[in-house]
């Protein structure tokens, strides 16, 4: 296989376009489709202020750098979720990634400033924490960049994360999520900022291989809640279709958000004039107390429950 | 066509495997090939490339999930 760009041996294939890249052209060429998407779908402009939510995983890390050589001006927020070494680990890789290139990194620590940690808010039935921690994230990251004066926070999401999600919504027919999910998700609030997806048409092999030619050092390790998840169940669905019909995942997202969408009743990005500040933590809500709040002290509850009475060895 | 040994990350186990290309190689470990990818000496390898027994080679699992 030859490179698509200049005929050398290929080292990344992108079966869905039948076309190779060899390691010197393929990262320019990703590039080149994160700008693509980024001036398409009118995700920001070069003069405004940019915060990417970062895990330590390949595709937010991947996403930042890619962001940085396109020239915009990104800062990185990263929430320590108290997920045991697992966090120190992609904490460390993050902090490393944004001295090595000369980046601010805001950080949020949730033991310390929330009083609970992600494991708290395992659900009763599946013992899972994931629904739980997608709020959390979401919460924090557009609380940092509202106080900070941020745009837009553009995330790590790519192909296989956005095609898993319809996959999971339209298993359970989550009409109203259906109806919000794109790459774009506008602000309807002074309170909420825009969220952005530059790597949603770009699949997760692709930016792994970006991270590896870049040489970007990533948390390889699997989050261990997240074993067992269904997104990994429907990622594993999609791979195997993939595998008999290079495209199907592509043309499953992008035919959605080209035609589907608009079959569904509201985009949900009407101007949201039922929101209000929550009573507590003073962020847009529809509620009294928003459920991020509710949220948190359920964890809080938890996590006091779970300490040993005071002046026993816990060991 | 002899056996080689390849690592598969993170854990870096190690399996015992005949094949011919790195396609070959994915669908002898029943693993997808959009979900993987396999490097021999720093260098992405695609699926038509042929393979030695006395090739190191690396697979690289790209699939993460949970609450994103």
């Amino acid at each position: 296989m030859r490179c698509h760009t200049c005929a050398r041996p290929a080292n990344v294939e992108i079966r869905r376009s039948r076309i190779a890249f060899c390691a010197g052209c393929y990262p320019h060429w990703f590039r080149a489709r994160v700008q693509e998407r980024i001036d398409h779908d009118r995700m920001f402009r070069r003069d405004e202020r940019v915060l990417v939510a970062v895990s330590g995983g390949k595709d937010s890390l991947a996403l930042w750098h890619a962001l940085t050589r396109l020239g915009y001006r990104a800062d990185g927020v990263y929430i320590r979720l108290g997920i045991g070494g697992y966090s120190r680990r992609s904490q460390e890789k993050c902090e490393r990634f944004a001295e090595w290139h000369g980046l601010m990194l805001h950080q949020v620590d949730l033991e310390g400033s929330e009083g609970f940690v992600v494991p708290d808010l395992r659900e009763a039935r599946s013992g899972k924490p994931c629904a739980a921690c997608g709020t959390v994230k979401r919460y924090h990251f557009n609380r940092v960049a509202a106080e900070l004066g941020y745009d837009v926070v553009a995330t790590g999401h790519n192909l296989d994360d956005e095609a898993a999600t319809l996959f999971g919504n339209l298993v359970h027919w989550n009409i109203d999520y259906l109806g919000r999910q794109g790459p774009v998700l506008e602000s309807t609030h002074p309170g909420l900022v825009r969220k952005v997806k530059p790597l949603y048409r770009l699949s997760e092999r692709e930016t792994a291989a970006y991270a590896l030619i870049e040489r970007i050092d990533y948390i390889l390790e699997e989050c261990p809640m997240a074993k067992g998840a269904k997104s990994l169940a429907y990622k594993a669905m999609l791979n195997s279709l993939e595998e008999q019909q290079p495209g199907a995942k592509y043309g499953f997202l992008v035919g959605f958000l080209k035609q589907g969408r608009a079959a569904l009743p509201g985009t949900g990005f009407e101007p949201a004039a039922e929101l209000r500040a929550c009573a507590r933590c003073g962020q847009p809500t529809t509620a009294e107390v928003c459920a991020y709040c509710r949220m948190a002290d359920r964890g809080r509850r938890r996590r006091e429950r779970a300490r040993p009475p005071a002046g026993v060895d816990p060991t | 066509m002899g056996v080689m040994r390849v690592t598969i990350l993170p854990e870096r186990e190690v399996r015992e495997v005949q094949a011919r290309t790195v396609a070959d190689l994915l669908l002898e470990l029943g693993l997808h090939r959009d979900a993987h990818l396999v490097v021999r000496r720093d260098e992405i390898l695609t699926g038509d490339v042929r393979l030695a027994e006395t090739d190191e080679v690396e697979i690289y699992p790209v699939i993460s999930g949970g609450g994103r």
